[in-house]
């Protein structure tokens, strides 16, 4: 048993890690919001326990607070990306669709420029040598933090769905002008679920920056956005199992395919081409309806975003005009 | 600033900010057509410079399957003049069409048939410019290519001209890149708004529904717009390309979000507005002060940022992104 988690650890923690920041897309997604700022957050917070662990400033901290200064990482990284999702969030989500998913693509890369400029993020190398969390040994001891964390998180999300949170959270992805006239306030709920994204993804950066021991610009990048959105989309974007099975998957595919040496990631991009053909409702969409067609009858089956999305290029339907 | 130093701002951002508005051309072309962006359209930039590389220079470094290959030997007639360059660049753009044709069948038109949601039509559109990306890499590696340094033959010297005791450099490659850029968008500008094709292609973006009822085939036309679409794309990398060389497979994929940039600040669907968002985009660039210049990348993702609050249906654009 030791022996395989020595050879598999790395790659087990990854895809925890993977499923939590799927799930971190699925939040705002659960209010019909297509974010795609969740790299932006997980950077952050490893910059945030990156600093916090390596620099000079915060060494009487560390001397001080021995091995509790990791979760204080957590917990300052959290603080900060909810208070940066406050503040993206607000003005952001006035947007829909597609223009919300482009504001928060240039969200994500305006912070990659910045810190990879900023001298306290270490510049272009960004930082390294981040101590191991608790003076952890081995790579898969990492799953004591991402394993509860991922079980908390899915506590966490099917007690928001039953709540009134998240019953507002679907009023307002079903039909927003609808959930505003009884009373559901769209904006107050799509900047919660923004917020709890941010926060998810902010801690989960801050978990990883000691797993990945070196902290830098790559590590919140469009690329990453889409690797995540890929996640919630093939996973299945209605069940909180979803993000966690994509997640999970893909990121153990290109691993597995690692006897194929330099065709995995041409691989890779068939398989999501393939499984966003055939498996439009996701993974765990496709094998929870057993096959049998999706309850509501509507004309294009798929995720929350579809009218809103298709219609957007119809200029000239007097709806649409401002 | 210095008249000298505006003046040369001004012709390098011309000359970037063209290249942008041709590139995001393809972008927006596809969008007013299907409502969905294609994420490939990076990879099929990067794809024209190596179509056009392999016909000028045909040789490849040491790295990839395809390596060693020398397609033209030394002294062959196919490189040393500008009229073979410029055809080797229309057979790349061609190419790089036909490229997005294909990606039209394989990802986007299965999808259509399906009624699925337009989401995982950008993620399927990502999974090809994975699969191209990498196939590159695979072929030809990761290395930076550069067009042979004859390619304009005669016509390579700069031009350059004083302004006070201040001297301006205008590369020919800025002058060439502009100028193809125009006749470009002119052309493109006449067959959208003047013949019958284009008349279609409006009527397709406009209502695809309607349009098929009124005896237009609206798959014929979605597959020109993808041609189209390509051929901009894959012109728009050769002519990145043969200013600053080709720089590995990845070198579309800064290009392919800021076109992005360029189109929603331009508005998402309309043509004139990719044009201007391309040379906005391209002059802001060219005007970051020299102790700013790594922050350069941002500005075009801070424009996108500040135009989505302010006036989310871009410079240009109509219909209200509230709504969509």
């Amino acid at each position: 048993m030791d022996n395989f988690f020595q050879s598999y650890g790395f790659l087990l923690v990854t895809m925890v890690q993977a499923a939590l920041l799927g799930l971190s897309l699925y939040f705002p997604l659960q209010a019909g919001q297509l974010s795609l700022a969740s790299p932006g957050f997980y950077a952050l917070g490893g910059y945030v326990a990156a600093i916090m662990l390596t620099n000079p400033a915060f060494g009487g901290l560390r001397d001080a607070l021995g091995n509790s200064v990791f979760p204080l990482t957590w917990l300052v990284a959290a603080v900060l990306s909810g208070l940066l999702g406050l503040v993206v969030g607000v003005p952001a989500l006035r947007l829909r669709g597609i223009y919300l998913a482009l504001a928060t693509i240039a969200f994500v890369e305006i912070l990659r420029v910045v810190s990879l400029n900023l001298s306290i993020t270490g510049g272009a190398i960004g930082i390294f040598g981040i101590p191991q969390a608790f003076g952890f040994q081995d790579r898969w001891q990492y799953l004591f933090l991402f394993g509860p964390l991922l079980i908390l998180t899915l506590i966490f999300a099917a007690q928001l769905e039953r709540s009134r949170v998240g019953r507002a959270f679907r009023a307002v992805r079903e039909d927003e002008l609808a959930a505003d006239a009884m009373g559901v306030s769209p904006t107050r709920y799509k900047v919660q679920a923004f917020v709890i994204g941010a926060v998810l993804a902010g801690i989960v950066g801050a978990m990883s920056a000691p797993f990945l021991n070196t902290w830098n610009a790559k590590q919140g990048t469009f690329d990453a956005s889409i690797a995540i959105l890929a996640f919630v989309l093939i996973g299945g974007s209605r069940n909180i199992w979803g993000p966690v099975v994509g997640g999970a998957l893909l990121t153990a595919i290109p691993e597995v395919l690692r006897p194929l040496a330099d065709w995995r990631l041409v691989i890779n991009g068939l398989v999501l081409v393939l499984a966003s053909l055939y498996l439009p409702q996701g993974i765990v969409g496709t094998l929870s309806r057993g096959g049998k067609p999706p309850k509501r009858p509507d004309p294009a089956p798929a995720g929350p975003n579809t009218e809103k999305i298709s219609s957007s290029h119809n200029s000239n339907t007097a709806e649409n005009r401002p | 600033m210095e008249l000298s130093g505006l003046v040369q701002n001004l012709m390098n951002g011309l000359a970037i900010g063209s290249v942008y508005a041709i590139f995001a051309l393809g972008y927006t072309l596809v969008f007013s057509i299907l409502g969905i962006i294609n994420f490939a359209h990076g990879a099929v930039f990067t794809l024209g410079a190596y179509f056009t590389y392999t016909l000028v220079a045909g040789q490849f470094e040491n790295n990839g399957l395809l390596k060693g290959i020398n397609l033209f030997p030394a002294g062959s007639p196919l490189s040393g003049s500008p009229w073979v360059f410029a055809a080797a660049t229309l057979l790349g753009a061609v190419g790089a069409g036909l490229i997005s044709v294909l990606i039209e069948r394989l990802a986007f038109r299965p999808m259509r048939a399906r009624g699925a949601d337009p989401l995982l039509a950008l993620v399927s559109s990502l999974g090809v410019a994975l699969v191209i990306v990498n196939l590159i890499q695979l072929l030809v590696g990761a290395e930076i290519y550069n067009f042979p340094s004859n390619a304009y033959g005669e016509l390579r010297p700069a031009l350059s001209f004083a302004i006070g005791d201040k001297i301006v450099v205008i590369r020919t490659v800025q002058v060439i890149i502009f100028g193809v850029s125009l006749a470009i968008l002119a052309v493109l500008g006449y067959v959208i708004g003047r013949t019958k094709i284009g008349k279609a292609l409006r009527a397709v973006a406009e209502n695809p529904t309607t349009a098929s009822l009124l005896g237009i085939s609206v798959d014929r036309f979605i597959v020109i717009t993808f041609f189209l679409s390509g051929f901009l794309g894959g012109l728009a990398g050769t002519l990145v390309g043969t200013a600053f060389g080709v720089a590995g497979p990845y070198f579309g994929v800064t290009y392919g979000l800021k076109g992005l940039a360029v189109i929603v600040l331009g508005g998402l669907g309309s043509i004139p507005g990719a044009v201007l968002g391309g040379l906005v985009i391209g002059l802001a660039e060219a005007f970051v002060p020299s102790d700013y210049s790594a922050y350069k990348d941002a500005v075009a993702f801070a424009l996108l940022f500040v135009i989505l609050l302010v006036r989310p249906q871009g410079l240009l654009g109509q219909n209200a992104a509230q709504k969509v």
